[in-house]
């Protein structure tokens, strides 16, 4: 059954890829006693509205407390007491809508008369006890819009929880509108109940930590532009709606070229519609979308964002040329100082304009310079159209047809970048996943898993890789950015040219840190010596350029190196592997992700430290080893490294709670024991005693600390996991089956 | 004559020249100072040789392992011997891996460890 509309302006099987964001905004609705606010935070044309607006007719719908309220600031709230008595009436309407599980009235024009009339008996006292406080706060404009703002509270201390969606986005970049928005987040402060506040993701922090009283949002939602599977989803169920003739080749353009927002996109359709278009050529598309960039919906609305910049004509043209200039620029980077010395304006105003800018995400500002955001097609597109008209003064057929002309010029390429993209291994989803997993070495190691694995299944290379012996272990990373980012020198398109800042190991210490630089190039064949040379060259200048002191070099390549280029990459300490590499790699660190071992038989147990509590976790695991016909010694070798273990955590850890949290795991051929405790790392784990002595290495001195030696010794593998806070150490031992 | 000390719950027994101690179900660091503090009694007492048993042993944990070197320690500065016998075969494992067995001899059970008694050092260690 499809959800009817309510103030949703999309139908709900229509709106697309924010499912987990409705969901979420849901949860929260139920959360009472629990977080109370919730942030949303989202680009200008990101659908944050509709988003609200979505959520608003789910819960409508859901019934059960909180009865939700969606308010939206316009930026034609001329003041603080009109907006103040618009949500005063909004809260009122809406909530009396849902008392009479009549949504009609959620979006009717009534008056307060017709809300006491449309109360229901249970609530009539309260309505008009509002209504009369209401008119008697009039007489001073501070008590009325405090009065108005704090409605949700006056409802919750009445027994009444409502769930206040609060949609900021429109608010714009004006000193009054953030003052009113600063006073409704300021009046949710006290509200003891669920909320959720929507705004442009540059204004959000300012609106609710901007005054004194500002609130801790409890969680946030980012809300950002549509995955391209959504958009296209949004793409293709706009066309049928307005019955437009497409294909997939166009739809992609136009997902591509549009950056996948959803207001471009729905605006787009409409004008195709209106204009009777047929997207079915790149022309056709192209076409559209000049008209729209020079006179439709997308000049509207950049005009009207500008026109909130900068309201002054002739301060707007100077604007228009600087933007234009800077975004042509080699680095699309000025100083703020050359700014406004162009800009000739006043300190204030043009902090005010730069600031409104920045919230626009049409530049980004910082405290020394300003670089024009060209990431946007769509913005940048319009500038240099309307430069050229407003500024320059050409023809406007002229630019028309040169903006056409570089529009279809660019097509091919920008659908090349996308196939580039998509074809790309997705290393920035990749190595956020890297976190000190030990991990076959081969699979770092081209010419060591060709050797080994050249030819065969997969299943033979799983098996194999399985049994490796030898194993790397991977660093924590921590933060991935293209290297693009770091440097204009070193030429690689983002998704395949990665910098992930890292720790090598489970401790956060500086001598810890290390950079991992991983690029994918492209060979058809193996990559020869020439080409991986090249690649290791550029890296190392790119590592040098930021200053990275300890980092290691990571390259992808289709096909593998070749042998001399597998030399180069072992003179280089430098990692080479293959896509097939690569996708078995990213299997493994998967499937660890996945709850893996779901099917396998699981134990939890909580020990306190001391008192010989580690016998009791070792007369358990027993009891669990022999479970899996494990032998006597193996069993005894478990008991005593879990008791170890247990020690270990005991005398080293400090922990504050002096607990130590076990887990078993069985599976057919094994069994992984978890010891984790709080407090402090043990330098021993991480430090240069890492691999203990024995006695037999210092003759019988220096007689403690052989805990780790002796579990790495009696177990088959041995790792400490990266957690927080304390030690988590997991250790494996395999069922030897007897001959 | 085989007595008791209860005062510190651990088993001993004197056979002429030797001391007897038993070691209890789980050596670790209380019942292994407990040994240590017995051990060194016996041989402030001027006994020649220690025996521990650890028939009831099953467990024995590195502190545990620390401490037994301790004593290995006492008895060479001693002159004295010390043997360890009815040692199972996991606890002989964990010794051999943390290298006790070089330092100390292991006895199969109490009558062979008593016959390496008057024994010199060099032929009693198998």
């Amino acid at each position: 059954m499809i959800q009817p509309r309510i103030l949703a302006e999309i139908s709900a099987d229509k709106f697309f890829g924010r499912d987990a964001e409705l969901r979420e905004i849901e949860r929260h609705a139920s959360s009472v006693g629990h977080s109370r606010g919730l942030a949303l935070m989202a680009t200008a044309d990101g659908g944050a509205s509709e988003l609200l607006r979505q959520a608003y007719d789910r819960l409508f719908l859901r019934r059960g407390d909180p009865v939700p309220i969606y308010f939206a600031f316009k930026q034609s709230d001329a003041s603080a007491a009109g907006t103040a008595r618009r949500y005063f009436q909004t809260v009122l309407q809406q909530y009396i809508a849902y008392r009479r599980v009549n949504s009609a009235f959620s979006r009717a024009t009534l008056t307060f008369n017709d809300l006491l009339e449309l109360a229901l008996p249970a609530d009539y006292e309260l309505i008009t006890n509002l209504l009369e406080a209401f008119h008697r706060e009039q007489s001073s404009e501070t008590d009325f819009i405090n009065f108005c703002f704090a409605l949700p509270e006056r409802l919750r201390a009445a027994g009444r929880v409502v769930f206040p969606l609060i949609d900021c986005t429109a608010i714009g970049p004006s000193r009054e509108g953030l003052g009113v928005g600063q006073r409704v987040a300021e009046q949710l402060v006290n509200y003891d109940g669920p909320f959720v506040v929507a705004g442009l993701r540059r204004q959000l922090n300012e609106l609710i930590h901007g005054t004194d009283n500002g609130w801790d949002a409890g969680a946030i939602i980012r809300l950002e532009r549509l995955r391209e599977p959504a958009a296209a989803q949004l793409l293709e169920s706009l066309g049928d709606q307005y019955q437009i003739d497409s294909n997939q080749v166009t739809r992609d353009l136009i997902v591509q070229q549009l950056d996948a927002s959803p207001l471009f996109l729905t605006e787009f359709m409409r004008a195709a519609h209106r204009n009777r278009t047929r997207l079915n050529s790149f022309l056709t598309c192209q076409q559209l979308y000049v008209d729209e960039l020079l006179g439709g919906s997308f000049k509207r609305h950049f005009d009207r964002m500008l026109d909130l910049v900068v309201p002054n004509r002739q301060t707007s043209r100077t604007l228009l040329r600087i933007l234009y200039e800077s975004a042509m620029s080699e680095t699309r980077k000025a100083s703020l100082w050359t700014w406004k010395k162009r800009l000739g304006l006043a300190s204030p105003e043009f902090e005010r304009v730069i600031d409104a800018l920045h919230v626009y995400e049409l530049v980004n500002s910082s405290a020394a310079f300003i670089e024009v955001n060209s990431e946007i097609y769509v913005w940048m597109d319009y500038l240099r159209a309307h430069y050229r008209v407003e500024v320059a003064g050409e023809a406007r057929a002229r630019v028309v047809g040169t903006t056409l002309l570089e529009t279809l010029e660019r097509a091919p390429q920008t659908m090349t970048r996308k196939y580039r993209r998509d074809a790309a291994l997705g290393l920035r989803d990749l190595m956020p996943q890297f976190n000190c997993q030990r991990v076959p070495a081969s699979l770092l190691n081209y010419r060591s898993f060709a050797a080994a694995y050249k030819g065969e299944d997969n299943d033979t290379i799983e098996s194999g890789l399985d049994a490796e012996t030898e194993l790397i272990q991977l660093p924590q990373v921590i933060q991935t950015a293209a290297c693009s980012s770091y440097s204009s020198e070193v030429s690689c398109e983002r998704e395949r040219c990665i910098v992930a800042q890292a720790f090598e190991a489970a401790e956060y210490t500086a001598a810890n840190e290390v950079v991992w630089l991983a690029a994918e190039i492209d060979a058809k064949l193996e990559a020869d010596r020439e080409l991986t040379e090249e690649w290791c060259n550029r890296l190392t200048m790119l590592a040098r350029e930021c200053g990275f002191e300890r980092f290691c070099i990571w390259l992808i390549a289709p096909e593998g190196f070749s042998e001399s280029a597998g030399e180069l990459l072992k003179e280089r300490e430098a990692f080479g592997s293959s896509r097939q590499q690569v996708k078995l790699l990213s299997a493994r660190l998967q499937s660890e992700l996945r709850p893996a071992e779901i099917q396998a038989d699981e134990y939890e147990m909580v020990i306190p430290m001391g008192g010989d509590t580690e016998m009791i976790a070792a007369n358990t695991v027993e009891k669990i080893a022999r479970r899996i016909n494990f032998q006597p010694e193996a069993i005894n070798q478990i008991k005593t490294a879990l008791v170890e273990a247990c020690i270990n955590a005991a005398e080293h850890s400090l922990s504050p709670e002096r607990k130590i949290y076990q887990r078993f795991v069985v599976s057919d051929d094994k069994l992984t024991v978890t010891v984790a405790s709080r407090g402090v790392l043990p330098a021993q784990i991480t430090g240069p005693q890492a691999r203990d002595e024995g006695v037999k290495e210092n003759g019988g001195k220096g007689r403690r600390g052989w805990g780790l030696k002796l579990i790495r010794t009696l177990m088959d593998e041995v790792e400490f996991e990266r957690v927080d806070d304390g030690t988590r150490l997991r250790m494996t031992k395999y069922v030897r089956r007897s001959a | 004559m085989a007595e008791t000390n209860w005062e510190i719950c651990v088993q001993t027994r004197a056979v002429g020249e030797a001391a007897i101690i038993y070691a209890s179900d789980y050596l670790n660091k209380l019942t292994g100072e407990r040994i240590e503090r017995e051990c060194k009694r016996q041989l402030d007492s001027g006994r020649r040789a220690v025996i521990i048993n650890f028939r009831d042993t099953e467990l024995v944990n590195s502190i545990g392992v620390s401490i037994l070197l301790e004593l290995i320690d006492a008895a060479e500065q001693n002159t004295a011997q010390l043997i360890f016998s009815d040692v199972n075969a996991n606890t002989a494992n964990l010794f051999e891996t943390l290298g006790l067995t070089r330092l100390v001899s292991l006895a199969t059970d109490e009558a062979e460890a008593l016959s390496w008694v008057s024994a010199p050092v060099s032929e009693a260690r198998p």
